[in-house]
């Protein structure tokens, strides 16, 4: 006797009713790695910021002040989204009492997206405010604006500069909220050991996948951003927009090896999973996603190029700007959707009756 | 662990009928419409007149390695060391249904307030009434019988300590599950009438058992 299983069901059914695969799932999968990537953007303008001894009227300055911003919007989201899903929602909220199983990847995920969503604030506050930053100007600092107007500018200001950190200590800030960034590929662990989901137990593809596909599209995000009020393209965003064409090519190749892995396995449920990628309304998610993610390659290794070496034409960097943050606004949508379609098309390994 | 205990099952003697899956409810006082913690799926191949159907009931196994323990966050389920039997505290489920995802058996079910909920062998009665309850005891020592095991009118499932369960197995069932068959989690017997694709399988033909699986 072998011990073999054999599916006695050539047809099968989702075990699992729609409500486990609530869509705040693939958000708060989605938006805990924009905040990496965001992290990450912020962090490296103020090392670039730092290294050229620029003052604070640069374009890093707002660069690393959207970055960290959009860090703390998306960690926001990411937790609202995974709170929303929770039954007990208090419980939840007093994490550091009740997730006490760190074998759990939502336990290990929930320190890193807190740490990172605290670092986040932390460096974003040291950006928004102090003396360095009252000399400064440019879009991202409208919350100064809104603290003038309640009349607290000062203070924060005040309390700013009382606390900045030495450069030393800030500098530790910002590795170690950058270990935190990359540590975001958590969220592709949270679905890889489900070993009885074939599309999602891809234990170096998925979280690779998704870290990578997280981090352009924060990197992206922060830069479309900062495009909308700084088009100039010069060096700094070409450089950037180099990272994110890297990383969407990472993304891409990552991707294109676990749709292999799908297509050509044995498992009923993987096949299941081809089946529903490859018709229907997730067929063409398929589409956007391959579309956002090939866009934002191309437009990113051109255009960033160009930029980096100074060789835009002036019509070509009129044409740069809006291009960049278009296909990085689709890359933004097309990793979100990465993230949905995981979810709608997961299928569950069948029953198996030994023979 | 010496001697956890687990579930039988012989798909050669259940009909069918799903007395199992409605004396748990009843046992537990559950909702009649609320999901059930012990399932009969009937799986069926072919079309008529070449159609057959084959009854399986399913329930938590109490796995030997209880993926849903090792990724439960606030530690609300536990693979008790005394008997085995996989319990939880609803007192400190988040209901993340991340047990669920993680179940190879599809086990973890939730009602309204969200909080998981599935068979612990009837070490207590209700939700989460086995968290915390003394080790299981055999109905001879004065344990109380599963509800499904004893309603089963053909005696296709038993629950019992993985010896007596085994040494109540036929040798088939019991070297498949020293093999791994179903990951060591739950004794199967053989499905008796298929034995064709059965010596197929024994001869390792998966061709010849795939072609007479497809008819």
């Amino acid at each position: 006797m072998t011990g073999e299983l054999i599916p006695l069901m050539t047809d099968f059914a989702r075990w699992l009713p729609a409500d486990y695969w609530d869509l705040s799932i693939p958000v708060y999968l989605f938006f805990a790695a924009v905040a990496g990537g965001a992290y990450l953007t912020g962090a490296s303008a103020c090392y670039i910021r730092s290294r050229r001894e620029s003052g604070p009227c640069c374009l890093e300055s707002e660069i690393a002040r959207w970055g960290f911003m959009t860090a703390v919007a998306s960690a926001a989201i990411a937790g609202l989204a995974v709170l929303s899903h929770l039954a007990v929602i208090s419980r939840a909220v007093l994490f550091p009492i009740y997730l006490t199983n760190f074998s759990s990847w939502i336990t290990i995920g929930t320190w890193i997206l807190v740490l990172l969503a605290v670092f986040s604030v932390i460096c974003l506050l040291l950006q928004l405010f102090g003396e360095d930053a009252a000399a400064d100007s440019g879009a991202s600092l409208w919350p100064r604006v809104l603290f003038a107007k309640i009349g607290i500018l000062g203070l924060a200001d005040s309390l700013v500069d009382a606390v900045r950190p030495p450069m030393a200590v800030f500098a530790g800030l910002h590795l170690f909220g950058s270990i935190l960034a990359l540590a975001t590929i958590y969220t592709g662990f949270e679905l890889a050991i489900v070993e009885t989901v074939p599309l999602w137990n891809m234990s170096v593809v998925l979280p690779m996948a998704f870290l990578t596909s997280g981090i352009a599209a924060g990197v992206g995000a922060t830069l479309a951003i900062t495009m909308l009020f700084e088009r100039e393209v010069g060096p700094v965003f070409g450089g950037y927009a180099i990272i994110v064409a890297l990383f969407s090519g990472l993304s891409l190749v990552f991707i294109t090896y676990g749709w292999q892995e799908i297509a050509t396995s044995d498992a009923p449920a993987a096949a299941a999973s081809h089946a529903e990628l490859t018709s229907g309304a997730l067929y063409v998610g398929v589409w956007l996603v391959a579309l956002g993610f090939i866009l934002s390659i191309v437009a990113g290794l051109v255009v960033g190029i160009a930029a980096l070496t100074d060789r835009l034409s002036e019509r070509a960097e009129r044409l740069g700007g809006p291009a960049l943050i278009g296909s990085f606004g689709l890359l933004f949508v097309s990793a979100l959707i990465l993230r949905v379609l995981l979810l709608l098309a997961a299928e569950q390994n069948p029953v198996v009756v030994a023979l | 662990m010496e001697d956890p205990w687990m579930f039988y099952f012989d798909p050669n003697r259940c009909i069918g009928c799903h007395a199992c899956s409605i004396a748990c409810k009843q046992r537990h006082d559950r909702d009649p419409d609320a999901d059930d913690w012990r399932t009969v799926t009937h799986l069926s191949r072919g079309e008529y007149p070449e159609f057959e159907q084959l009854p399986v009931s399913m329930s938590c196994m109490h796995c030997h390695d209880a993926p849903c323990e090792t990724v439960c966050p606030p530690n609300a389920i536990t693979k008790r060391e005394e008997d085995g039997i996989v319990t939880v505290d609803r007192d400190r489920c988040i209901g993340c249904h991340y047990c669920a995802w993680a179940c190879p058996f599809g086990a973890p079910t939730y009602g309204d307030e969200g909080l998981m909920s599935k068979c612990n062998m009837c070490l207590g009665q209700g939700p989460g009434s086995g968290h915390d309850q003394p080790p299981k005891e055999r109905p001879e020592d004065g344990g109380l019988q599963p509800a499904c095991e004893s309603s089963c009118v053909g005696d296709a499932i038993k629950a019992g300590p993985r010896s007596e369960v085994l040494d109540h197995a036929s040798e088939k069932a019991a070297v498949r599950f020293e093999n791994d068959a179903y990951g060591g989690r739950v004794v199967v017997e053989p499905v008796d009438e298929d034995a064709e694709l059965a010596a197929a399988v024994r001869e390792n033909n998966t061709d010849q058992a795939a072609d007479w699986l497809n008819g």
